[in-house]
C-alpha cells in the first residue's frame, strides 16, 4: 500500500454521519429559549457535560443535600441538654440593624462572629476561652448599638 | 467567541455536493426566526456537522452529540450575523469544528509541549498499512486529543497546516509536528503488522 492509497483511505473517513438519536427535539426545545441573535447559550469555553454525567451530578447533589439536612436534624435532636440551641443574646440584638450605613458592616461582622462562637460553644461547652470571646463580642455589639443610638 | 465568520480568501474544506445547494431561502427564514426552516437546515446539514465533530471528539458518540447540538444552537443565535460570504453549510461546519476544538482546549488536553521527540517515528521511507476502516477509526480515537485533531483536520478533512494553526492557536510548524507525532502514534497503535502510516 503506497502513501497515495493511505491518504485516500483516510479521506474516505470523511463521510457524513447522522447521530444515533434525533437531536432536533433537544435543539428545538433550546431554540425556544434562545432567539436568533441572542447569546444565552452556555459558555463555549466550558464544555457541556454529557447527559449521563449531568444526571449523575444531579443525583449526587440531591444525595448531598439530603445528607446535610439529615445531619442538621440529628444535631438538633442530640444537642447537649441545658445548652440553648439559639443565641443566648436577646432576639433584639441579632435582629438589630443600624441605620447609619457606616456601622452596617461592623454589625454584620459582630453578629456573624457571635453566631460562630455560639456554634463552637455547642461543640465545647466548657471552654472558658470561647465564653470569654463570646462575652466580649456581645459587649462590642452593645457598644456598637449604643454608639449608633446615643439617645436610646 | 467562536470565529464563525468565514474569510472568503481562504481555501475552505470541500462541501459535500448534495448539501447546501438550495438552502438560501431557509437560511433567510431561519435568521428571521422561522424554526421550521431551521429544522430543514438541521436535517440537511446534521450529517456533515456531526461526522466532523464525531471524528474530532475521538469517536465519542455522547460528546459528539452534545457538541453537535450546541453547534446548531449557536448557529441559530448567530444566524442574523451570517453574511452569506460563504455557503451556509461551510459556515456551519466551521462553527461546529471550532466548537469541537474549543472543547479540546477547554479540557486542557495534551499540551503541545508534551510532544516527545523520542516517540516520533523515523522520517525515512516506510511501507504503508492497509487497516480496516473500523480498526483505523479505533486507532484514531486512541490518539491524544490535539494530535488527533490535527490528523483529522489535515488528513481527513483536508485542511492546510496554516488553517489548522490559526484555528488551534498554534504555529504552522507545531501543526506539522503534531501531525508527524499523530502518524507515528497511529502506526504504533495499528501495530507491527500494519506499520505503514506515512511519517
Amino acid at each position: 500500500m503506497n502513501e497515495f492509497e493511505w491518504r485516500r483511505q483516510l479521506r474516505d473517513l470523511q463521510q457524513p454521519l447522522k447521530p444515533r438519536r434525533d437531536l432536533w427535539i433537544s435543539i428545538d426545545a433550546a431554540l425556544a429559549d434562545a432567539a436568533p441573535g441572542s447569546t444565552r447559550s452556555s459558555d463555549p469555553l466550558r464544555p457541556r457535560l454529557p447527559e449521563h454525567r449531568r444526571r449523575w451530578l444531579l443525583g449526587a447533589s440531591l444525595a448531598a443535600s439530603a445528607l446535610l439536612v439529615a445531619g442538621m436534624g440529628w444535631r438538633l435532636l442530640h444537642a447537649p441538654a441545658g445548652l440553648p440551641l439559639v443565641a443566648s443574646t436577646p432576639p433584639t440584638m441579632s435582629a438589630w440593624k443600624p441605620t447609619d450605613p457606616r456601622l452596617v458592616g461592623a454589625a454584620i461582622e459582630l453578629d456573624a462572629a457571635r453566631m460562630e462562637l455560639q456554634q463552637a460553644l455547642r461543640q465545647a461547652p466548657g471552654s472558658a476561652a470561647l465564653q470569654r470571646l463570646l462575652a466580649r463580642t456581645e459587649r462590642q455589639q452593645t457598644q456598637l448599638r449604643q454608639s449608633a443610638d446615643p439617645a436610646g | 467567541m467562536i470565529a464563525a465568520h468565514i474569510d472568503p480568501g481562504r481555501r475552505m474544506p470541500p462541501v459535500a455536493a448534495n448539501t447546501g445547494a438550495n438552502d438560501t431561502d431557509d437560511v433567510c427564514a431561519a435568521a428571521a426566526g422561522d424554526r421550521r426552516a431551521f429544522e430543514r437546515l438541521y436535517r440537511l446539514h446534521v450529517g456533515r456537522v456531526h461526522g466532523a465533530v464525531y471524528r474530532l471528539a475521538g469517536y465519542d458518540r455522547a460528546r459528539a452529540e452534545d457538541l453537535t447540538q450546541e453547534a446548531f444552537i449557536r448557529a441559530w443565535q448567530k444566524l442574523p450575523g451570517f453574511r452569506h460570504e460563504s455557503a451556509f453549510g461551510t459556515w456551519l461546519y466551521r462553527l461546529a469544528v471550532n466548537l469541537a476544538l474549543m472543547d479540546i482546549r477547554a479540557r486542557g488536553a495534551d499540551p503541545v509541549s508534551m510532544v516527545n521527540d523520542e516517540q516520533l517515528p523515523d522520517t525515512g521511507q516506510t511501507p504503508f498499512c492497509a487497516a480496516e476502516r473500523e480498526e483505523l477509526e479505533r486507532a484514531i480515537g486512541q490518539l491524544p486529543p490535539r494530535a488527533r485533531a490535527v490528523l483529522v483536520l489535515h488528513d481527513i478533512e483536508g485542511w492546510r497546516h496554516e488553517q489548522i494553526g490559526s484555528e488551534m492557536g498554534m504555529a504552522t510548524g507545531t501543526s506539522k509536528a503534531q501531525l508527524h507525532r499523530a502518524r507515528g502514534l497511529l502506526r504504533k497503535i495499528l501495530g507491527p503488522a500494519a506499520p505503514g502510516v506515512p511519517a
